[in-house]
Order: C-alpha cells, then sequence, then structure tokens
C-alpha cells in the first residue's frame, strides 16, 4: 500500500453545502497512466487540487509520492509535476524566462536548468519560440510549454488537468505521444483528467469515471466496456428488407438481436470479434447475402451512460461518426438499461422510435439534452 | 574509539545540517531573485504601468507650479517674524519636489499589489504554490518590483526638478535620503496592496484603494505646510505619519542634511513597510489555510 503514488481515501472536499467531492477513493500504481474522464463540473479539477496541495479536503486522506498532502504538503510539492487547467501563464514573459523562473522555484542549479530547460522545449517542439512571449502563443504552445514546465524538476508524479482541452486534433495528438513517451520511456506516473472518451482510451490504462463528485465506474477500459456488454454487429443486407427476417433467425444462435434501421440488422455479438466469419458463414448458407458489416465495440460513453443514465458532453463529436449509429442511438435515455447481459450500446427498448433512422433527430436533441 | 567515532559522525551531521542550511539559503535567494527579476521585468514590460506614475505627477506638479508659482514665500506671522513656507530659498519648487515624489510613490506601489491581484485572479499564483518555493519569496518578489520603481521614480523626480531649477540643500547625503524613503514607502504601499490583493484575489479591489491613499497624501503635509492650515484639516494632517516622513525628507532638501531628520523619513516607512509586509504574510498564511 504504502509505495503507491497515488493514493487517495474518503476524499471529500465541500464549498460551502456544496458537495464538489464526494467520498472519492483512488490508487494509482506506479508507471501507469491513470485516466479521470468526467464531464463539466464533475469534480475533476478539486479532485487534482486537493492531491497537488492547492486545497484541503474537507475529509479523508491523500498521500502523493508517499506523502500526505496536508501534513507533508512541501514534500508533495517537490515531488510533483502540475499541469493546472486553468492557471494562466505569465502573458508577460517569454518561454525561456518562465523555465527559468520555474528552475529557481525548484531548486534547480542554473547550467542543469539550462540544458534542460533547452531539451524540454526542443521535445515539445517550441525551441523557436522561447524568447516569444508567452503572450504571442498559441493555445496549443502555451499547453505544451506548460508540460515542459512541469516536467522541467523531472517530477515522479505528473498531474495533467484536461491537457488538451481547446487544442486542434494535431496537437492532442501531439501531446499524447509526450504523455507515452514520459511514462514509457521515463516511467512518470501520470494522472490525467479529460472530458474526452477518446483521450482517456487512448492514453489510460486505467480510467476512473467521475460524476457529480462520485467515482462511479474504475477499472480497465476493456474491462470497464466488456461489462457494459457484447460489441454490436451491424450488417447491412445486399438484398434489403426482404430477408431481414431470414438474416435475423440465422443470427438468433450469436446473441439478442439489437435495433437498426431499414436494410440492416444488428446482433450483440456474444463472444466477440473472433466470431464474425462464422456469422458470415451462417448467412451464407441461408442465402443472405452480407453487402457490408461493422463491429461496435461498446464505447466509454457506453459505460458512462450506464452509470449515470446520461451521455458524457461531446461525445458525439469525439468518438467519431462512426460510433453515432444506432447502435449507440437508443441508449440516450436511462430508462433502456439493466435488461441484464444483453444491455450493449444498443440499448434495447429506448423508448417507441428505438431502432429506426427517424427516430434520430429525436433521440439526438434527447441527448443534448442530457448533457447539462 | 565508540567516542572518537561518535565524535566524527556528530561533526559529520553537524556539516551536513550546515550544507543543507547553506544549500537552502542559496536556494531561497535564487527563488527570490528570479521572482524579483520577474516582478521588475513585468512593470518594465507595462509602459502603461510605469509612465503614468511618473508622468502623472509631473504633470500635476507643473500645474501647481504655474497655479502656485507666485504664492508669497514670506508670510508674517503672529509674533511679528517671518515665516517662510517654502523654505529659505522662497521657492515653491523645491517645497514640491518630496510631495511629487511622494505622490509618485504612492501611486506606482499600487502597482505591486495589483500584480499580484492579477496573479491570483489568473491563476499564476496556484502555478507557484504548486512549486517547493517558500511562501514568503513570492510576497517579497513580487514587493521587489514596487521598491524598485520607487527608486526609479525617486531619482527621476529628482533629475527632473534639479533640470528645472529647484535644489537640495542637504547635498548629495540628503539626496541619498530621498530615494531610500521612496522605495521603503513603496514597499509600504505595496504590502498593503498586497494584502489586500491576498485577501480579495481581485484587481478590482486593490485599485479601489487608490482614493484613500490620495485623501491620506493630500491631508498631510505634502502640498501645504501643516502651519497654514486650520481645525480639524491641520489636526489630522499634523498627526498623519505621511506627513512626519515628508517633514523629514523635505528638512533634506529645503534646510541641509540632519540626521534626526533623515531618520524620521527612513524610520517611519520603514517601520509601516514592516508592518505591511507582516500583514501581508498573515493574510497568505490565512488564504493557504482556509483553502
Ligand atoms: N472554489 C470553489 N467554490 C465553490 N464551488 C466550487 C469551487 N471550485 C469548484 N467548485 C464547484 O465544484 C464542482 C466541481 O468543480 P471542478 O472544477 O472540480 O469540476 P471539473 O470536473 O474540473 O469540471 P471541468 O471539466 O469543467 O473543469 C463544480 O460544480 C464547481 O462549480
Ligand atoms: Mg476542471
Amino acid at each position: 500500500m504504502g509505495d503507491l503514488p497515488i493514493e487517495a481515501s474518503g476524499l471529500v472536499r465541500r464549498f460551502g453545502d456544496f458537495v464538489a467531492v464526494d467520498r472519492v477513493d483512488l490508487a494509482v500504481r506506479s508507471g501507469e497512466v491513470f485516466g479521470f474522464l468526467g464531464p463539466n463540473g464533475a469534480g475533476k479539477s478539486t479532485t487534482v487540487r486537493m492531491l497537488t496541495t492547492l486545497l484541503t479536503p474537507t475529509e479523508g486522506t491523500a498521500r502523493v509520492a508517499g506523502y500526505d498532502v496536508v501534513r507533508e504538503a512541501s514534500k508533495v510539492r517537490r515531488a510533483i509535476g502540475v499541469a493546472l487547467q486553468d492557471a494562466a501563464i505569465d502573458p508577460l514573459m517569454t518561454g525561456n524566462e518562465l523555465l527559468r523562473l520555474q528552475a529557481a522555484l525548484q531548486g534547480i542549479p542554473r547550467s542543469a536548468a539550462a540544458r534542460r530547460g533547452a531539451e524540454l522545449l526542443e521535445r515539445v517542439g517550441l525551441t523557436a519560440a522561447g524568447d516569444k512571449r508567452v503572450g504571442a502563443y498559441s493555445g496549443g504552445m502555451r499547453r505544451r510549454l506548460d508540460l515542459a514546465l512541469a516536467l522541467l524538476h523531472e517530477p515522479r508524479v505528473l498531474f495533467l488537468d484536461e491537457p488538451t482541452t481547446g487544442l486542434d486534433p494535431s496537437s492532442r495528438l501531439n501531446l499524447w505521444e509526450e504523455v507515452r513517451y514520459l511514462n514509457s520511456e521515463l516511467g512518470t506516473t501520470v494522472l490525467l483528467t479529460t472530458q474526452y472518451l477518446e483521450e482517456a482510451d487512448q492514453l489510460a490504462e486505467r480510467i476512473a469515471i467521475i460524476d457529480g463528485g462520485r467515482i462511479v465506474r474504475e477499472g480497465r477500459s476493456g474491462d470497464l466496456k466488456a461489462e457494459v456488454g457484447s460489441p454490436t454487429l451491424r450488417i447491412e443486407l445486399a438484398d434489403g428488407d426482404g430477408v431481414a427476417a431470414q438474416a435475423e433467425a440465422a443470427l438468433a444462435p450469436f446473441g439478442e438481436a439489437r435495433p437498426c434501421e431499414a436494410g440492416f440488422v444488428a446482433v450483440g455479438l456474444s463472444g466477440g470479434a473472433a466470431r464474425m466469419a462464422e456469422v458470415v458463414r451462417a448467412l451464407d448458407e441461408v442465402g443472405v447475402t452480407v453487402a457490408g458489416m461493422e463491429l461496435h465495440n461498446p464505447t466509454l460513453d457506453d459505460v458512462f451512460a450506464d452509470a449515470t443514465g446520461r451521455r458524457l458532453e461531446g461525445a458525439a463529436e469525439d468518438t467519431g461518426p462512426d460510433e453515432a449509429g444506432p447502435g449507440t442511438m437508443g441508449s440516450d435515455g436511462s430508462d433502456g438499461r439493466g435488461s441484464g447481459a444483453g444491455a450493449g450500446p444498443g440499448g434495447d427498448g429506448a423508448g417507441p422510435g428505438a431502432g429506426v433512422g427517424g427516430s434520430a433527430a429525436a433521440v439526438s436533441a434527447g441527448r443534448r439534452r442530457g448533457r447539462r | 574509539m565508540a567516542a572518537v567515532a561518535a565524535d566524527a559522525t556528530g561533526v559529520a551531521g553537524a556539516d551536513a545540517r550546515a550544507q543543507r542550511a547553506t544549500r537552502g539559503l542559496r536556494s531561497a535567494m535564487a527563488q527570490v531573485g528570479a521572482l524579483s527579476g520577474r516582478s521588475v521585468r513585468n512593470i518594465w514590460r507595462q509602459p502603461q504601468v510605469w509612465i503614468p506614475s511618473i508622468a502623472f505627477p509631473l504633470m500635476f506638479a507643473a500645474l501647481n507650479t504655474a497655479a502656485l508659482g507666485r504664492v508669497p514665500g514670506q508670510i508674517a506671522d503672529q509674533s511679528g517674524g517671518t515665516f517662510h513656507p517654502f523654505g529659505p530659498r522662497d521657492v515653491y519648487l523645491d517645497f514640491l519636489f518630496v510631495a511629487t515624489l511622494t505622490q509618485g510613490v504612492l501611486f506606482g506601489g499600487l502597482s505591486g499589489g495589483s500584480e499580484l491581484a492579477q496573479d491570483i485572479e489568473s491563476g499564476f499564483f496556484d502555478r507557484l504554490v504548486t512549486t517547493p518555493v517558500r511562501r514568503a519569496s513570492i510576497l517579497v518578489g513580487r514587493l521587489a518590483g514596487s521598491a524598485v520603481l520607487g527608486g526609479v521614480q525617486a531619482l527621476v523626480f529628482m533629475a527632473v526638478f534639479l533640470a528645472f531649477g529647484a535644489r537640495v540643500q542637504g547635498g548629495l547625503a540628503g539626496a541619498v535620503v530621498l530615494p531610500l524613503a521612496a522605495m521603503l514607502l513603496a514597499l509600504t504601499i505595496g504590502g498593503l496592496a498586497c494584502a489586500m490583493a491576498i485577501r480579495t484575489g481581485s484587481v478590482e479591489a486593490v485599485q479601489g484603494v487608490f482614493p484613500l491613499i490620495f485623501i491620506t497624501l493630500f491631508i498631510s503635509s505634502a502640498f501645504f505646510p501643516t502651519a497654514l492650515m486650520t481645525g480639524w484639516y491641520r489636526t489630522v494632517a499634523t498627526h498623519n505619519p505621511l506627513s512626519t516622513m515628508i517633514n523629514g525628507m523635505r528638512h533634506q532638501v529645503l534646510v541641509g542634511f540632519d540626521l534626526a531628520e533623515a531618520a524620521k523619513a527612513v524610520l517611519v516607512p520603514g517601520g509601516l513597510a514592516t508592518l505591511a509586509i507582516v500583514l501581508c504574510l498573515v493574510s497568505l498564511r490565512a488564504r493557504l489555510a482556509q483553502r
């Protein structure tokens, strides 16, 4: 227990009567990238601020790098690197000046600081901008500088609070690369908060989903998804709806039918992708020609929806068009859940219009409502 | 043998401790140095901060001399003698010099507090606080900018006033007292503004103090000799610590160098600065504790 880089038990933070963080337990292992996923106002930043000694917990305890965040705050500060969500970088200073200041604050000798600062600027692609004032940096450049600042003293534990919010896709990818590098090459333990499903999926070995101040799910992304249900196999029928009945009959042994639009059939494929070939053969045997096939795995959004009954904000943009298909559409409401093993991403029978293209508009409106 | 060995480790322990202390001191100095560098540089990079704090008091001085330049330098007092409110040379400019200096420093000193409030508002302060930096270093670093600006203001004002014919009777010694007092006064105002910034975290709140400081300046001996005032105004002005400081500084200009007067000029703002900084530290501790 004692050597976990980040551990929290029963962490509570109230602001007046409002409970921002509610009995959060965390155990982040050494060398792990841990994702803290949640919508706006979930309590991510508040948790990070407690772990980085900026806020005192109302209740509970937390240890970072082996030190208590309240009683041994200064030791914690020495061990951690922090890129806060809304801590502006002084726009009047240049990148190099900020690195020098950070070095002095971290007690790094000047010569070592200069070398390391140059190295980090190079790595985050800011060498040319090092002598420019931060006021002239783009959002992405600031984020990268922020990362360089957090890394200057080679922290054992790194906190990144929404490091890619507001970044364009390519800057986001760069930052991901950097986090992966830090983690795999330097063994830095990273706690990263995000509202982006894909980011949590791509970067984090384990994920905690937080909503309303509480951790509602925790585990490996794959396991969390598997808990939600089997993937949906969506098959386009070459001969249209006329053969849908035959197709569904042939598919019955593979799993329960899932709603989808006309000209398609869908099935919750127990056993996963490995059985796709079998499906094709089975359909072939009954004379159904397959025009196309897509396997939709449950997404973290489905996990989130399963846990909270709501969709995560921005999920539609974030996960890409193929996952906004009928497989996920039916499940915007919470009531379609809970029908046991089959409650996959298709959510079964979420309202009268479930499963047909015509309900898409209504469903997405519902989704939007669910976001706030 | 055992005793010797124990002794040796004792010595080694003390050595290590001394080394740690030296290292700690050196890193604290480096922190203060870096933070002070930042605050001085940032003021320099914001001409909208330092230009008004030099230009406005000079403009005010120009208006004042134009308006009051012909006020008689000699006034008959009740006992039949003559009173020289503007000093033996009877030059209003000589008298005005210290007033302008004080006004400028009060004006500029607020910038330190505004900058800290700015840091708190923008979250840069949080960035600093997540590092192992000493809390006091953050304050000292922030105030250094104010102090340096105060010193620079004093030198600029002195140059301008001398160019326009003012004279410092106290010579070099007297002239040294002025920037010194100015820096301490800047620290006082900067410290008060910082305490305010720490308590409120709002730039507006800090800048809202501005009129209050100006009233304090106007009810002092800055622009008129207290001897010419009447009633409660005179009472307040006489007891205003700013008047004590101003009179001490003014003595160097109008009369000549005088150690007792110099002490007043320096010790009053020195004492106030100490109080202000203590207030600041207490506020900071409170702010960090109640988070
Ligand atoms: N200092 C504060 N005083 C009062 N309420 C606060 C304070 N800080 C945070 N809160 C509230 O606590 C809740 C959690 O906020 P927090 O910033 O931790 O959310 P978050 O998960 O980081 O959200 P986001 O994705 O928008 O950054 C919010 O409802 C917020 O309004
Ligand atoms: Mg946040």
